[in-house]
């Protein structure tokens, strides 16, 4: 067994050209995305977005992930000192794969959201048998 | 300094006045964190209120049971593991932008802080430490008295 990395901080990158309606900063998270046989899945980070306040969509081939960050733990509270900025999150993928809409499933756990995205059947591979004679 | 104050109808403009204070005291040279300053993971924002203070850091996709912090004198030190868990299996890889892997901050605190009266919660993702002012330095209301 390899020893674990140690994690590095990696400043947060701000959403460039496209203008959202709702002001503010807005960042791209993190994501990993890993293909198979059955389909796509991603994982975004998120840190400060709960459930409530994530959108998933899929409209024209194009995935969109919104995170929302709620100011309400600040309240009250005043900075000392700081190293990051909080705010939503946005990003966008252009899917090639041909995915069953009806069958993606999203979640968010401890800041990560996960989306399944399967691929309809017929984009599967397929093993076809072959018979002698 | 202001104090952040949020109007209950009005996520917007809190969370810009919001972007607005942390963007002021980015990396404020006032305050000594001692040796793992800036840089170091998880990043962390430090925040105070009339109770005490408010150390907040980012910390996606770690199992809180995971993450220790200890109070020793007056330094808080954060540590545990981001585990790449099913992240790591097989398949091919389009994005792998995510760090995985361990992590070890300690900050140094200022004084007038009861660290036997702390306690931390993670939610979102989020991690947020709070230690109350210690008696004496909370501000007392002294009588004054008619001769």
């Amino acid at each position: 067994m390899t020893p674990e990395p140690e994690l590095a901080t990696r400043e947060k990158q701000e959403v460039q050209g496209t203008e959202k309606t709702r002001p503010g900063r807005y960042f791209v998270p993190n994501v990993d995305i890993r293909e198979d046989e059955n389909g796509l899945k991603l994982w975004a980070d998120m840190p400060g977005v709960s459930e409530k306040d994530v959108e998933v969509s899929l409209k024209d081939g194009v995935l969109t992930l919104i995170g929302a960050v709620s100011p309400a733990p600040y309240d009250k509270l005043t900075p000392l000192y700081t190293e990051y900025n909080v705010g939503n999150y946005f990003r966008q993928f252009e899917l090639n794969e041909v995915i069953d809409e009806a069958q993606i499933k999203a979640r968010m756990r401890n800041g990560v959201l996960e989306v399944e995205l399967p691929k309809r059947a017929q984009a599967r591979p397929r093993r076809i048998e072959v018979s002698a004679g | 300094m202001a104090l952040i104050r949020w109007e209950q109808f009005d996520p917007v403009g809190s969370l810009l006045a919001l972007q607005d204070e942390l963007g002021r005291v980015l990396r404020n040279p006032g305050f000594n964190l001692g040796i793992s300053g800036y840089g170091a993971y998880p990043p962390i924002n430090i925040f105070e209120d009339s109770e005490g203070m408010v150390i907040i850091a980012e910390l996606p996709g770690v199992d809180p049971a995971s993450v220790n912090l200890t109070l020793q004198s007056n330094t808080l030190t954060l540590s545990g593991g981001r585990p790449r868990g099913d992240a790591g299996e097989g398949g091919a890889y389009h994005r792998r932008e995510r760090d995985f892997g361990e992590f070890s901050r300690s900050i140094k605190l200022p004084e007038g802080l009861d660290m036997a009266n702390a306690n931390a919660r993670y939610e979102a993702g989020v991690l947020i430490v709070r230690i109350a002012k210690a008696p004496e330095a909370k501000p007392r209301q002294i009588a004054v008295q008619s001769a």
